[in-house]
């Protein structure tokens, strides 16, 4: 009996200690070091010109080349507001909350927004439970059906890191979107931002969206 | 309307809820001594061995709801680690509500059953269980029929916390309880839900099952599951009413099930058999002091259905907030 007894309480044990060491071990997971270390001193802006758009979505589309997504579905999604007679077009794209309720509410530590702003989600992290789905207001997320992850715009990071575009700037067609630095005060977004023309949407949610500004005309 | 979430999370908040509500009644049964009236308490029985079972399966139906997670299960560790979300709340409260729950079944079977007890003490490979018999049975399972509510009534709060807390994003889950009072709706009319539910369950469908209609043994439990009842219907009812003012997406929705898409759920699934039949038959049966086959078994299975198709109703009339 005691031979038993002994190995079966090592087993617990060990089963305890290797529970508690899975548990403890996950917050100490690092993030791919490129995507949550360089160059954090930047703040970005991406304004979009509603005066400018003409609802034409090169920018989904470009989007949805760029991220490999599947036919129909894309980071960008059009809502027309305004009258039949003159239809206005809201680009819709996650829009980098200071206060993203997104990464409040997710259940892991997959959804992280880094110190330049940019809100990503570590999709090894990432159990697909939606709830950040549900907790953003601009619905700005989709799923990933194939992966089992969340997915959104990531404001094409590597790109703009290494001083390129994000896709759908590239491809607005009107020029309706601008991107730049609103660190730098002489910079066009900046200006437009600090002129009050370009603004946050909805700012009663109350998220302080940090990257995306619209132009919009009040009526 | 949302689509992230459908019958299964639906199934899982009631499961929840019911178990949490019958562990609840268990446990009062337990400490207001109404569990030793009689030689043999089904109420208490059922209320204590049946919630852990619901709230495991609950648990797998979440599981099973998950994208990646379900694929690669290791990564539901990941959800005991981020505090500031309520599903890591939650999962803490299931992972902790589990073991107690069904410890407290296993010590009520005991309990209940000492040809259960005698089978256990003669099997030599359980043995080594022996300091469990020198442990007071009853003074035990006390112990954790308290610790069980606490963990219930957080669980059953949960599943309303789990919603409100998308905030802006769908008004109407994030519903105060009056415009004015800054308590979200969803938790309290969840919590009083999940007695309701599991009173329907473990009182008026088993107990009459069980002992038979001509024997009602708790004189005021139809008085008090009229008020579970009746505060109920006052929640839903402020729940549409403040909905309905705040305007909106929330208006939208609670238009939606009074009179639009989701009205059939709503009063043929859930007003009539949750809440006006088993109203009617409780208030028959208050004057009775006991509930006849049909007064108790319809109800049970009425409360029991409309607490699942409240559930789903809630979750599939949220509609996101326009833009
Ligand atoms: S827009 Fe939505 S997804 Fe993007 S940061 Fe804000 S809440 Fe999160
Ligand atoms: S789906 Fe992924 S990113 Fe979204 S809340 Fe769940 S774990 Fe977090």
């Amino acid at each position: 009996m005691e031979i038993p007894r002994l190995s079966r309480r090592r087993f617990l044990g060990l089963t305890a200690a290797a529970g508690v060491a899975a548990v403890l071990g996950v917050p100490l997971l690092k993030r791919e070091a490129s995507l949550a270390q360089e160059r954090p001193k930047a703040r970005y802006a991406l304004i979009i010109d509603t005066t400018k758009c003409t609802g034409c979505g090169a920018c989904i589309e470009a989007c949805r080349l760029r991220n490999h997504l599947p036919e129909g579905v894309s980071y960008i999604r059009r809502i027309v507001k305004g009258n039949e007679r003159n239809p206005r077009f809201l680009m819709i794209q996650c829009q980098h909350c200071a206060n993203p309720p997104c990464a409040t509410v997710c259940p892991t530590h997959a959804t992280y927004r880094r110190e330049d702003g940019v809100v990503l989600i570590d999709e090894r992290l990432c159990v697909g439970c939606k709830y950040c789905m549900q907790a953003c207001p601009y619905q700005a997320r989709i799923f990933d059906e194939e992966r089992g992850v969340a997915d959104k715009c990531w404001l094409c990071l590597p790109w703009v890191l290494g001083g390129g575009l994000p896709a759908c700037v590239e491809a607005c067609i009107p020029g309706a979107r601008l991107f730049g630095r609103a660190d730098d005060p002489q910079s066009e977004v900046a200006q437009l931002i600090a002129s009050g023309r370009a603004k946050p949407l909805h700012p009663e949610f109350g998220t302080d969206p940090s990257i995306l500004f619209y132009v919009i005309e009040e009526e | 309307m949302q689509t992230a979430w459908g019958w299964l999370p639906a199934i899982y908040l009631f499961l929840g809820g019911m178990g949490a509500g019958a562990l609840l009644v268990a446990a009062a049964f337990e400490f207001y001594g109404k569990r030793y009236q009689y030689d043999f308490c089904p109420t208490a029985l059922v209320g204590a061995t049946v919630p852990g079972p619901l709230v495991i399966l609950g648990t797998l139906l979440l599981i099973f709801d998950l994208g990646a997670g379900r694929r690669e299960p290791w990564r539901i560790f990941y959800m005991f680690t981020h505090f500031s979300s309520v599903m890591t709340w939650g999962v803490w409260l299931l992972t902790l509500f589990i073991p107690v729950s069904l410890i407290y079944g296993f010590l009520e079977i005991l309990d209940a059953f000492p040809a259960a007890r005698q089978w256990l003490r003669t099997r030599r490979w359980l043995r080594w269980t022996a300091f469990l018999w020198n442990l007071p049975l009853r003074r035990t399972k006390r112990v954790f029929a308290g610790i069980g509510s606490v963990l219930a009534v957080g669980v059953a709060i949960y599943t309303g916390i789990l919603l409100s807390a998308v905030g802006p994003a769908i008004p109407f889950w994030s519903t105060r309880v009056l415009p004015f009072i800054p308590i979200p709706m969803m938790p309290v009319l969840f919590l009083v839900s999940a007695l309701s539910t599991g009173m329907g369950l473990t009182v008026d469908l088993v107990a009459t099952l069980a002992i038979g209609p001509m024997e009602q043994r708790v004189k005021s439990l139809p008085w008090i599951h009229m008020a579970f009842i009746g505060v109920e219907t006052l929640l839903l009812g402020m729940l549409l009413i403040t909905a309905l003012v705040n305007g909106g997406s929330a208006a939208q929705s609670a238009r939606e099930i009074i009179a639009g898409t989701h009205a059939v759920v709503f009063w043929v699934l859930i007003v009539l058999p949750g809440f006006i039949f088993p109203f009617v038959v409780h208030a028959y049966a208050a004057g009775l002091g006991r509930h006849s086959l049909v007064s108790g078994v319809g109800s049970g299975v009425g409360i029991v259905v409309a607490g699942l198709f409240l559930r789903y109703l809630i979750l599939v009339s949220g509609i996101p907030a326009a833009l």
